[in-house]
This record gives C-alpha cells, sequence and structure tokens, in this order.
C-alpha cells in the first residue's frame, strides 16, 4: 500500500492508506452468494413447512417465517465466513486468548458473588433479563478482533475458563460458550467481517441472546408452558442486546481510545487524524 | 471468599491410575458429549434413570474418592435442584393435585403427580448430562487436554496453545489487580459512598482489561520472536496418544447413549424435547 509522505496529498486514497479505515468493498462472488441466501429463505417461505408436528406447542407451518429467515441467516454467513480472506496473525489469537481469560474473571466473580444473590430473588421467566453477562466476551471478542472466529473463540475460552474455576453448572458451560458463541458469530459473519457499527453490535447480542434462550429452554425448563418459555426467550434476547451488545460496543470504543487496540484492526478504525 | 487461581493445577485428591482416569482427555471429552446430546433430546423419566445408572456404575473406575467426587461434584447438585422445583411448581400439570397456594381463589402454583414426575426427570436428567463432565474436569490436567485437542482431535495448533498460554496469565491478572488497587489507594480513591465506590471499581475493572490487551500484545510479539506460528506442522515436546483403550471409553459412552434412548422408546416413554 503506498503510503506518501508529502502532507499535501489530500486525495482520497492517500487519506485512506494514512489512516488505514479503508474497508474492502465486497467481491462479485460474495454478492452473489448473499443474493442466493436471500432468496433460499424467501423460496422456503413460499414453499412453507408442513402442518402437523409442532415445536413450542405450535404447529410447524405457522413457523415458517422465523425458519426462513434462519436458513437465510444460517446461508449467509457462511458466505461471509467464505468470502473473509483475513488469516488470523499471532497477536489477534493472543488478544481473543486474553479477552476470553478476562472474560472468564468475569463469569467466576458474577458466578460467585452476584448470581447467588440475583438467581435467589428471581424465577423464569424473569430470571433471563441476566443472562447477558454471560454472552458479553463473545461479542467484544468478534468486535475486537474483527476475524472469522473471533467470538466463538473468545467466548469459548471465557467458558473453559469459567469451567476449570468452578461454577454451579460444570463443564456444561464449554457446550454453553461454544453456542452462545456461535449465536453472534452468525450475525457478525452475515454483515462480512465488515461492519461493526452499533446496529450490529446490538443484532450479535440479539443473536447471542437467542442461543442462549433456547439452550436454556431445552436444558433446564423443557416442561415449563410454553408462554413462560417463549417469555424466557425475549427476555434473553433483550439482555443479550443491551448486556452483550451495548456493553461490548461501548468497551470496544473505550479500548480503542486508549490505543490498547493499535495493532488490531478495530483499533485503526479508531484512530483519529 | 477468594478465587482460585491456580486453574491449571492438575487433579487433586484422584487415583491417577484408574482406567477412566488414564484416559486420553479427548476419549472422556467425547463421552460427556454424546451422553449430553442424548440426553438433552428427550425428557422422560426412563431414559434419564438408564443413563444415570450408567453413569453411576462407571464412577468407581474413574479413580475418585468421594470427597474429591464431592469437590468437583457439589456444583452439578445445586444446579440440578432448583430446575426440578421450577419444573414442579411451573410446570404443564397433569394427575392429582398434591399441593397448591391460592391468593383470594386464584391458584399461583400448584404441584401436581405429572409436574412432579417431570420436575424428578429434570433433576435427573442434569445430573446424568453433567457428572460425566464432573469426572472430565477432575481428573484431567488442562495441559494434557490442550495437547490432545492439539494432536488427537487436530484442531488449530495455534489456537489451542495461545488459549492455554492465556489460561497461565489468569494468575498474572489476580496480581495485577492487587497492584491497581493498592496504586488507586495511593491516589486516595475508592473512599466515599457506594456509588462512588463503584464507579471507582468499574473504572479499575476497566484498566484491568487495557493491561491485559497489551500484555497480550507484547506477549504475541515474544512468541513470534521465538517462532511460534511460523510453521504450519509444529513438534511436541509432550506427545498425546489415543489407544485402543480410549476406543474403548468412546464406545462405552456411545453404547450407554445408545441403551438409554433405547429403552426409552421401547418403554415408549421417549419423545423429543418441545416437540408435541
Amino acid at each position: 500500500m503506498p503510503v506518501t509522505n508529502d502532507t499535501t496529498d489530500t486525495t482520497d486514497h492517500g487519506t485512506r492508506a494514512a489512516t488505514g479505515t479503508r474497508r474492502p468493498v465486497p467481491t462479485a462472488k460474495v454478492v452473489v452468494g448473499l443474493v442466493a441466501a436471500v432468496l433460499a429463505g424467501v423460496a422456503v417461505q413460499l414453499v412453507g413447512l408442513p402442518s402437523g408436528p409442532t415445536l413450542f406447542g405450535t404447529d410447524l407451518a405457522d413457523l415458517t417465517t422465523p425458519v426462513a429467515l434462519f436458513v437465510a441467516l444460517l446461508l449467509g454467513s457462511a458466505v461471509g465466513v467464505a468470502g473473509a480472506r483475513a488469516p488470523w496473525r499471532v497477536v489477534d489469537i493472543v488478544v481473543a486468548s486474553v479477552l476470553g481469560v478476562a472474560g472468564g474473571l468475569l463469569f467466576a466473580v458474577w458466578n460467585a458473588f452476584a448470581y447467588p444473590v440475583v438467581s435467589a430473588t428471581v424465577v423464569p421467566p424473569v430470571s433471563a433479563w441476566y443472562v447477558g453477562v454471560w454472552l458479553l466476551p463473545g461479542v467484544l471478542g468478534g468486535l475486537v478482533i474483527r476475524k472469522p472466529g473471533a467470538a466463538v473463540y473468545t467466548e469459548l475460552v471465557a467458558a473453559v475458563l469459567s469451567a476449570l474455576i468452578g461454577s454451579s453448572w460444570g463443564f456444561s458451560v464449554v457446550w454453553y460458550g461454544l453456542l452462545q458463541g456461535l449465536g453472534a458469530e452468525l450475525v457478525l459473519a452475515v454483515f462480512l467481517y465488515r461492519w461493526f457499527r452499533l446496529p450490529v453490535a446490538l443484532l450479535a447480542g440479539a443473536g447471542a441472546g437467542l442461543v442462549v434462550g433456547l439452550l436454556d429452554t431445552f436444558v433446564y425448563y423443557p416442561e415449563l408452558t410454553v408462554p413462560v418459555q417463549l417469555a424466557y426467550i425475549g427476555l434473553s434476547i433483550v439482555s443479550g442486546v443491551v448486556v452483550a451488545g451495548l456493553g461490548a460496543w461501548a468497551l470496544t470504543r473505550a479500548l480503542a481510545r486508549t490505543g490498547a487496540l493499535a495493532p488490531l484492526r478495530s483499533g485503526r478504525d479508531a484512530e483519529r487524524v | 471468599m477468594s478465587l482460585p487461581t491456580d486453574v491449571l493445577a492438575g487433579p487433586v485428591g484422584v487415583d491417577t491410575g484408574a482406567p477412566l482416569a488414564r484416559a486420553n482427555p479427548v476419549a472422556k471429552l467425547a463421552v460427556a458429549a454424546v451422553l449430553g446430546l442424548a440426553l438433552v433430546l428427550t425428557t422422560d423419566l426412563v431414559t434419564v434413570a438408564v443413563a444415570l445408572a450408567g453413569v453411576l456404575l462407571a464412577l468407581p473406575f474413574a479413580g475418585l474418592g468421594p470427597r474429591a467426587l464431592w469437590r468437583r461434584g457439589w456444583v452439578v447438585v445445586v444446579a440440578a435442584v432448583p430446575s426440578g422445583v421450577f419444573t414442579a411448581l411451573l410446570g404443564v400439570d397433569s394427575g392429582d393435585v398434591v399441593w397448591a397456594w391460592s391468593v383470594g381463589g386464584a391458584t399461583l402454583l400448584d404441584v401436581t403427580t405429572g409436574s412432579l414426575q417431570s420436575g424428578l426427570a429434570i433433576a435427573l436428567r442434569i445430573l446424568a448430562i453433567g457428572l460425566p463432565g464432573v469426572v472430565l474436569l477432575a481428573t484431567t490436567d488442562p495441559t494434557d487436554l490442550a495437547d490432545s485437542l492439539a494432536q488427537d482431535l487436530h484442531l488449530p495448533h495455534r489456537f489451542v496453545l495461545a488459549g492455554l498460554a492465556g489460561m497461565r496469565l489468569f494468575g498474572v491478572l489476580a496480581e495485577e489487580w492487587q497492584v491497581l488497587t493498592q496504586a488507586r489507594r495511593a491516589r486516595g480513591l475508592g473512599g466515599g459512598g457506594r456509588w462512588s465506590r463503584l464507579r471507582t471499581l468499574g473504572g479499575q475493572l476497566f484498566a484491568l482489561l487495557v493491561l491485559a490487551v497489551r500484555r497480550a500484545t507484547v506477549l504475541s510479539t515474544a512468541m513470534e520472536a521465538r517462532g511460534f506460528g511460523a510453521v504450519r506442522e509444529r513438534t511436541w515436546a509432550r506427545r498425546s496418544r489415543f489407544t485402543a483403550r480410549d476406543w474403548a471409553v468412546v464406545l462405552g459412552g456411545v453404547a450407554l447413549a445408545v441403551l438409554a434412548t433405547t429403552v426409552g422408546v421401547l418403554a415408549g416413554t421417549w419423545r423429543l424435547a418441545l416437540v408435541g
């Protein structure tokens, strides 16, 4: 990348190279892939699902729209991962690991001191309001590292550390961490690992919140009534958006301001001229 | 109450020569994964009871004494009981009412024979899902697990080793927290009312995060200077082997999952969770 020393060079190219805010344009292949993903979702919506079997007490045919959205999301994120040409450098891996360890510390402190208090005062579905705390490291890792798999890896490291320290869920937190990270990762992948502004961060938090809501319903509360289950999932999403999405976005901005993220893509975006 | 900082310490109070304790960490991980998956699919008492019985029969071969088992395993019991109670109270009701709590004629909470049975099934299910994980955590040295993940499961070694290096930083972070606290006290911060103290705590947590990220960038430079991540195939100081005995452990776990599901299906109680 040619960087000119000529300070009078204020052309678009020169300014971008100097500040490092160049954002790669999606290639034609990626655009075609995204369009195909959207078309697949539309196809599911048009064809519809068979009626008969029920999920959450709802006829499967009534769930056509969520399933269509999910298909489009899954295919779109696959395109995003395949189209992202961003190999991980050692500094990306180590910073992601350390963010994961910091997240594990957050889990440990929360599980030991705050969780016993809040869990004693609320029962499901209201107890979903604080699940976002466990989703923060994944979204943070995704926003800071900006590489495919960063959200999954960071959340997984945090979960493994949490399991090693010990919590009321034992080893199952590792599976939870893997899937919660995946929830945030899918959203970041759909945006092709190119957009990391506030709305994307909030959506990533929502993705992680949806996953943890579904998981808790499957593992801990499968025999509760359907309205309670749906309320639990909805509140999990809200918690993911507010605590994990907004929280991780604010933390990333604050971290970038200190200059600590300078070697990373997220830090370069934040540099001021 | 203080948090443990030696997260990478090996097994404590465990007979490391026991057949299941000696098994390859990835084999134990596979058993925990297979049993967990089989039990997440269903909530019926029969399948869960068979799986839990199998796990309990295998426990004596894990080399865990009662104290070591309780040290790691009490957490699963703590998770199982509240979920069972919630299900008994809030779950779908059927059969006779055993206990009810009404305010002004409206029944707020009630326990029926049906919801009591599903509550019991949920509690036992969490135990059966959790116990293999307890065995894995209690009998495995995290360093061995990392070696096995990279060499036997062929996960990307840069990520596995950097993750392990990050775990080692956990103790360092705890020390840095002490230093930060002292530095802030020297500056006269941290006094005042509850809110001002909470704000100081938030600032200190953020400072710790900044320190951790800066340390990570320095660490990565040092690791690269020593050639970390330079080659696709690396050599290993500690070899991990996946032997026929480890395959037997995996097969045992798969067999138990299949047996429990088959018994549940034959008894007519097995049904896919949440699908009616």
